[in-house]
């Protein structure tokens, strides 16, 4: 992480090392605290040790190698695609619901929005506590409304097929007020005079929102999308609180396969090796994303 | 005419906030029953009590949990402003080479998640003889590649004209910072702000492996040992929750505007 | 305390004397424990009462969390070579991780040198920790699993109480227990038991079978599951066809729900730990009489191991300070802290003659429930199988039984899962010992 500074600052007054003292803060602690810890993985993950940290050995990609080869860890990335294609969805389309209930001001419009909004104060383990009892198995009031409805009672998390929807839904909810938030503000910035013009070109009320609205947001809604993914993707306090990954190991989604084998299995280079691979496609990711939003997105400016 | 207009918005809005804050509903209800009404239907309370408050206070020192919370993040969050904002300023105001790299260093770093560094930054907090202090919960957060992210995306979008005239005028970069870019980012350093305090707040993981002693845990982990150690009483275990959720919802109910647009503007500067 | 307190207060005494002000010179021993809530309290009672019984140790309890997080931290510190605690409780199932480490002074090792004799702890505790050969554990917490009977459910359905039950008998009685209504839907289960291992690996024990090779891991140093075996097979198929039919509840991994619902009458047999017991009774209140019994069997009752967690002293301090540590497990270990701690809690006393003392006596009497876990404990057999099995990699393997038993209530025959989580429990068995081996 060399840093070079230019000979000459261009068309600027002061000296090439001026950079310096604004750059040390930030960049040294990044030094010390996250790039040196990533180096540190890499050379656990690229070792062997027992769980006490003795007789470490080089063994190369041999870490590398044992998780690529085991079936659960396959199992675990695809139920975190799985998970983010849960939550992105549901967040995308929450948010954007509650964005279009409260964008224009309307007698009451306050109220409604410190509603929708309220949740962004939640702390996840607040959250965590509030779902445990409202999907309580004995008392839990999901339970009760399904009863009034006449429909029995359901496993929320209790059941494989159900837990990684069900905590999917715990996710989306803590984050639907940050997404509320953000999309708010992007349909504010919509100009005013494109949705009149459409009006007077005689354009329902569908029609304005599918082919004006939404295309103008998507700008909004694609960087949105990408801190729900991402966000989603190392998702753990909740999964931590509710389900520790089960039952029969359904809401183990990557990030809390390298919690489980780093912190309760004890097998620290091949938990450093799962995690670094976990920054590999979350970095790959990212970069797709960036890719897409420069070449596709509809820029309002 | 224009109620009528409205009225399916009442009616759609009203469902959904109802159902949005009917989990925390239901928590603030358990939390204000006795143990043997805690099954009993409604959602309000039979027999309203402050008892499962009074033991919660009384069983865990939460206002030093809260009081701990509120300190770390408050440190973390100062030291993220100052520390995006100095980087940021570089990255947009001063030409060096290696600048874009940077810049793009901090992007892989806002993705590098927490749980990859955990264990070796375990070591290396224990290493400098951190365990069990403020320095653990604090320092290693002080620099934030969000933060560097939002604030050198923001500062791009200031016109040119304001730095031009500062330079003409003969200030340093040190004076452009101060004079210039500081007022002229605040909705962005509030944005930042915002999410660090927050995102702060809610961290567990971290605070629940270095910390020991009772006096140095955050409000956070109160919720979890209440969890782990009140096995079956959901009232208490609801009762602290309610209390480790009031600051937070307090201060967004005070200072919601503020909150929400500098949420809105830093989320959208991208 | 009588005269070994007068002993200790004039050893004291003289130490004030000799060295000046006594406070300046007391020892400090730092102690990590994993008890929450009410048993929290009992055991910062306990660490009160020694710091007050005499003046040259203090010992600084400090709560670290769940179990799990316990050894997290503990292994964080070996790692770093400095941080850890005089002494730590970890869970029965860390025994081998314990003894492999290589951090642990012996208890036995402390006993012989302080002239305790061994012979005064009762059978099971002893044999639990005893790793090749040697303790190294105190058994502080002692459990082990009993039956609860909702005794208003059982009147009505017509059925009697009795102490001992095979898996057969209760399924019977919890087919007979279950109430449902117009609809089909049940209001009232039969049996409700949280999906912990911990009901497997005893099912096993109690039925005379090992839940890992080389007996239990006793005879040498297991290397691969045995729970596949017929009793654990009998017991998940039994669960999950019980579940299937609604006559039992699955409330998940959480006891806690479990025993809401136990509690609330809608299940009118549970299995917990005997150290449940305290809660779940204050829970039910006077909703309905509560009777516990012995832990069910298959064929023939063997005897359930013990189960709850352990105290370590840790090398690495200063003679002083070990000896310190000693101290403090030495009073932990006398009968009236033994019976203290027993009444407190609900976990039963490790040594010998506590269950007739005269308090302890009193207490037995007004809620007899509580010698049921001594009873089952006395007239268990002692062998291999009720040893309890000593493995290293339990915590992970546990994950996976109980992943087993989650896919045995979702279809799959019990044979098939448990089969498939012992291939995965035997390969984590062969890492951790491929690991610890060259040591």
């Amino acid at each position: 992480m060399a840093l070079v500074l230019a000979r000459k600052g261009v068309g600027r007054k002061g000296e090439p090392w001026s950079a310096l003292p604004f750059l040390l803060p930030a960049y040294g602690l990044f030094l010390l605290f996250m790039v040196l810890p990533v180096l540190e993985a890499l050379w656990l993950s690229l070792h062997r040790e027992d769980l006490f940290g003795r007789g470490r050995e080089w063994v190369g990609l041999g870490n590398f190698q044992e998780v690529l080869a085991r079936p659960e860890f396959w199992k675990s990335a695809l139920l975190t695609l799985k998970f983010a294609l849960v939550v992105a969805p549901l967040e995308l389309a929450l948010g954007l619901l509650a964005a279009l209930l409260v964008y224009r001001p309307y007698p009451g419009v306050a109220f409604f929005r410190t509603l929708f909004f309220l949740t962004t104060a939640v702390p996840t383990a607040v959250a965590a506590v509030a779902w445990g009892w409202f999907l309580h198995p004995v008392g839990g009031w999901a339970n009760r409304l399904l009863a009034g409805l006449g429909l029995p009672p359901q496993p929320w998390l209790t059941s494989p097929d159900l837990a990684l929807y069900t905590l999917g839904v715990i996710t989306a909810w803590a984050g639907v007020g940050f997404t509320a938030i953000l999309l708010t503000a992007g349909l504010q910035n919509i100009p005013e005079e494109v949705l009149e013009a459409a009006t007077v070109d005689g354009a329902s009320p569908w029609t304005r929102f599918f082919r004006i609205t939404l295309p103008l947001l998507s700008p909004t809604l694609f960087l949105v999308g990408l801190l729900v993914v991402l966000k989603s993707l190392t998702a753990f306090g909740q999964i931590h609180l509710l389900t520790r990954g089960g039952p029969a190991e359904s809401s183990m989604v990557w990030i809390y396969r390298v919690y489980q084998d780093a912190f309760f299995n004890f097998q620290v280079p091949l938990a450093a090796a799962e995690a670094l691979l976990l920054f590999l496609v979350l970095l790959l990711l990212a970069a797709l994303q960036f890719w897409l939003i420069g070449r596709r997105v509809h820029y309002a400016a | 005419m224009r109620l009528r207009k409205l009225l399916p918005t009442y009616l759609l809005a009203s469902a959904y906030a109802f159902l949005l804050v009917l989990p925390l509903l239901t928590l603030l209800s358990a939390s204000l029953r006795a143990e043997g009404d805690l099954y009993a239907p409604g959602l309000l309370p039979p027999h309203p009590t402050l008892e499962p408050y009074r033991e919660a206070l009384s069983r865990y020192p939460l206002p030093r949990f809260l009081l701990n919370s509120l300190l770390v993040s408050t440190a973390v969050t100062l030291g993220v402003l100052a520390t995006s904002l100095l980087a940021a300023y570089a990255l947009t105001r001063l030409r060096f080479r290696g600048r874009e790299a940077l810049f793009g260093l901090a992007v892989a770093l806002l993705l590098v998640p927490g749980e990859v560094t955990f264990l070796p930054l375990y070591l290396l907090v224990d290493r400098l003889g951190w365990l069990d202090t403020y320095a653990a919960l604090t320092v290693p957060f002080m620099a934030s590649p969000l933060g560097v992210f939002l604030l050198r995306q923001y500062l791009r979008t200031l016109p040119e004209d304001y730095f031009d005239a500062a330079r003409i005028d003969g200030a340093t970069h040190w004076q452009a910072l101060r004079h210039v870019a500081l007022p002229l980012s605040a909705p962005a350093l509030g944005a930042l702000a915002a999410l660090t305090f927050i995102g702060t707040w809610n961290m567990y993981l971290w605070p629940l492996v270095v910390t020991k002693s009772r006096e140095m845990q955050t409000a956070q982990i109160a919720v979890n040992f209440i969890l782990n150690e009140e096995v079956a009483r959901w009232n208490v275990v609801a009762a602290g929750a309610i209390l480790v959720l009031l600051p937070t919802l307090i201060a967004f109910l005070l200072a919601q505007r503020a909150f929400v647009r500098g949420i809105a503007l830093g989320g959208l500067k991208g | 305390m009588g005269m070994r307190g007068f002993f200790l207060a004039k050893a004291g005494l003289l130490t004030a004397l000799l060295l000046g002000t006594a406070q300046a010179q007391r020892t400090t021993v730092e102690f990590w424990h994993s008890m929450g809530g009410v048993l929290g309290e009992a055991t910062e009672a306990l660490v009160k009462e020694f710091n007050a019984s005499q003046n040259r140790v203090q010992v600084k309890a400090q709560y670290v969390g769940s179990y799990d997080d316990g050894i997290n931290k503990l292994l964080a510190a070996l790692r770093a070579g400095r941080g850890f605690p005089h002494v730590i409780q970890v869970y029965d199932i860390g025994a081998r991780i314990m003894a492999d480490s290589g951090a642990v002074v012996p208890l036995e090792d402390l006993a012989r040198r302080n002239g305790f004799d061994l012979d005064r702890f009762l059978p099971q505790p002893r044999n639990y920790y005893t790793v090749d050969g040697k303790l190294y554990g105190l058994a502080f917490n002692s459990s082990n699993p009993i039956l609860y009977f909702n005794m208003a459910a059982f009147q009505e359905a017509g059925i009697p109480f009795k102490p001992t039950w095979s898996l057969k008998d209760l399924e019977e009685a919890a087919r007979k227990l279950t109430k449902k209504d117009a609809q089909g839907r049940t209001v009232r289960y039969g049996l409700s038991i949280p999906i912990d291992s911990w009901f497997v690996e005893q099912i096993s024990y109690n039925s005379g079978e090992y839940f890992c090779n080389n007996e239990n891991g006793r005879r040498a140093r297991a290397m691969a599951v045995a729970f596949d075996n017929p009793a654990a097979v009998a017991f998940l198929d039994t669960y999950a066809r019980l579940v299937r039919e609604g006559v039992a509840a699955n409330t998940g991994r959480n006891w806690a729900d479990s025993q809401s619902l136990f509690a609330q009458g809608q299940a009118a047999i549970a299995s917990y730990s005997t150290a449940s017991l305290t809660g779940v009774l204050r829970q039910v209140g006077n909703r309905f009489p509560l009777r516990t019994a012995y832990y069910p069997y298959l064929k023939e009752r063997n005897g359930v191991a013990i189960g709850g967690a352990a105290l370590y002293v840790l090398k690495g301090f200063p003679e002083a300070e070990t000896q310190g540590a000693w101290e403090f497990v030495r009073f932990l270990l006398e009968p009236k802290t033994q019976a203290k701690w027993h009444l407190a809690t609900g976990y039963f006393p490790v040594v010998k003659g506590v269950a007739e003392l005269p308090e302890v006596r009193q207490a037995h009497v007004r809620q007899a429930n509580y010698t049921t876990a001594i009873q089952q404990l006395a007239t268990s057999k002692v062998n291999n199988a009720s040893a309890g099995c000593l493995m290293g990699a339990f915590p992970e393997i546990r994950q996976y039984v109980q992943a087993a038993w989650e896919e045995v209530l979702k279809g799959k025959p019990a044979q098939e899962a448990l089969r498939e989580a012992k291939a995965k429990a035997d390969a984590a068995l062969e890492r951790y010992n491929r690991g610890v081996a060259g040591r």
